[in-house]
């Protein structure tokens, strides 16, 4: 035997294991590089679908789920309300205390702007109210800022609801649609509660204010925006006395939206 | 020169008093029905001569079988009723006398007009079965076609510039 056959006799002896090792990985990875040309082939079809329907499943999400999510959040929020206000307590006060803050620096730079405007003949008829009256100059410029303005003012007729005049500082609703609206729900309140002669005599929705006052056989409906204290009532009241002392007492008058809006433009009362 | 008038529109629910006035306001008709709640209110001017016209607040009142049950407040001041029954529905004018007769009996000198709406669904007008009750109704008509609805309005305009 030659000296090379002997060399591969022994190499086949010592290596035999580590061949067969050897082959058995190769299979393997041929095994795995099937799996994954596979799993490519199978991704590029199967992908568009899953994508399609995720997407079909994103966009029914607020149909589908939506119910079944506000009950369950309804009935979380029934079973731990204390949790839930402890939760959002810090949250709403903080946005509470930021608002605060914003309308507290609005109203400063409104009076610093006041102020600043010194040599106004405004400024110097407050600077003499303020000495005469003894309130401080600041606390006068708070009250003119929140100052109360009216907005509307109609005169109405108490049975058919119909307009008989009003004055306006901005067109924006139909006028007859509102007096007949106005009466329909001063009729609904009042038949509702049936409590002798009351009238509804006011309604309110955010900073507004509508003042309803009484007369025979109409009334009046003031819409006012800012503070509508009994003290700017008061006065308003007498306003509106005093107007239907003038102008109608003989009766519903021509041109008294004219009166009207002459009586009422000026916002002092 | 524009006067304003109160028109009050009353009957049985969905008889079409809703649909009569959107078709005479907006000249709209749908048959989708809503039923109305409380009062609704709409307006129309309706020009009565070259310089005159008569501006029309429309009070569209919730149906009732019973008008003794409508909120007087809603039925006062009124220059004009019109009462409307479903000509294909026998229960909305089985009590049309009798409401008839208790509205004019409250409201004397208020113009009242009967209307029987719904007109387009029925085959033959002349039918014997509707001869009574038509007779004792001011108006037929169809909010669905717009037959006659200017004209009932018109008419109710026209009766307040004499």
């Amino acid at each position: 035997m030659s000296q090379q056959n002997k060399l591969r006799q022994l190499k086949e002896l010592l290596l035999h294991e580590d061949r067969d090792e050897i082959a058995l990985l190769q299979e393997k990875i041929r095994e795995l590089e099937g799996i994954i040309e596979k799993q490519e082939q199978l991704a590029s079809r199967v992908d568009p679908i899953i994508d399609k329907k995720l997407k079909q499943y994103t966009e029914d999400i607020p149909e589908k789920l939506g119910p079944t999510i506000t009950e369950s959040l309804k009935n979380e929020i029934a079973n731990s309300k204390d949790q839930v206000v402890d939760a959002l307590y810090p949250i709403i006060g903080k946005m509470i205390k930021k608002y605060i803050q914003q309308e507290f620096k609005i109203l400063s730079d409104k009076i610093n702007s006041q102020l600043q405007k010194s040599f106004s003949l405004k400024n110097w008829t407050r600077k003499f109210k303020s000495k005469v009256s003894g309130i401080n100059e600041e606390n006068l410029i708070i009250q003119e800022l929140a100052k109360t303005e009216i907005q509307e003012i109609f005169i109405i007729e108490k049975d058919s609801g119909i307009l008989i005049a009003n004055f306006s500082k901005a067109n924006t609703i139909d006028k007859d649609v509102l007096s007949g609206m106005l009466t329909a729900i001063k009729s609904f309140v009042e038949e509702a509660f049936k409590t002798g002669n009351d009238s509804l005599e006011s309604i309110e929705y955010g900073l507004y204010n509508i003042h309803i006052q009484n007369f025979n056989s109409y009334y009046f409906a003031v819409v006012a925006h800012g503070v509508f204290d009994s003290a700017y009532k008061g006065k308003l009241e007498y306003e509106l006395l005093n107007f239907a002392e003038k102008n109608l007492t003989k009766g519903p008058q021509k041109n008294i939206s004219i009166k009207l809006t002459e009586y009422f433009n000026n916002d002092d009362l | 020169m524009t006067t304003s008038k109160k028109i009050v529109l009353l009957g049985h629910f969905g008889v079409g008093k809703t649909s009569i006035i959107r078709k005479f306001v907006t000249n709209e008709f749908s048959s989708d029905y809503k039923v109305t709640i409380g009062v609704h209110i709409f307006k129309k001017e309706v020009p009565v001569t070259t310089n005159d016209s008569i501006s029309l607040i429309i009070w569209d009142l919730e149906g009732t079988d019973n008008i003794d049950l409508i909120n007087k407040a809603y039925l006062l001041g009124t220059h004009s009723f019109i009462y409307v029954y479903d000509i294909t529905r026998p229960v909305t004018f089985s009590n049309l006398e009798e409401n008839v007769l208790k509205l004019k009996e409250k409201f004397p000198k208020t113009l009242l007009k009967t209307v029987a709406n719904k007109i387009d669904l029925i085959d033959d007008i002349n039918d014997e079965k509707y001869k009574d009750t038509l007779q004792k109704t001011d108006y037929t008509s169809s909010a669905k076609t717009g037959e006659n609805i200017t004209d009932l309005f018109d008419s109710i305009a026209k009766s307040f510039a004499l």
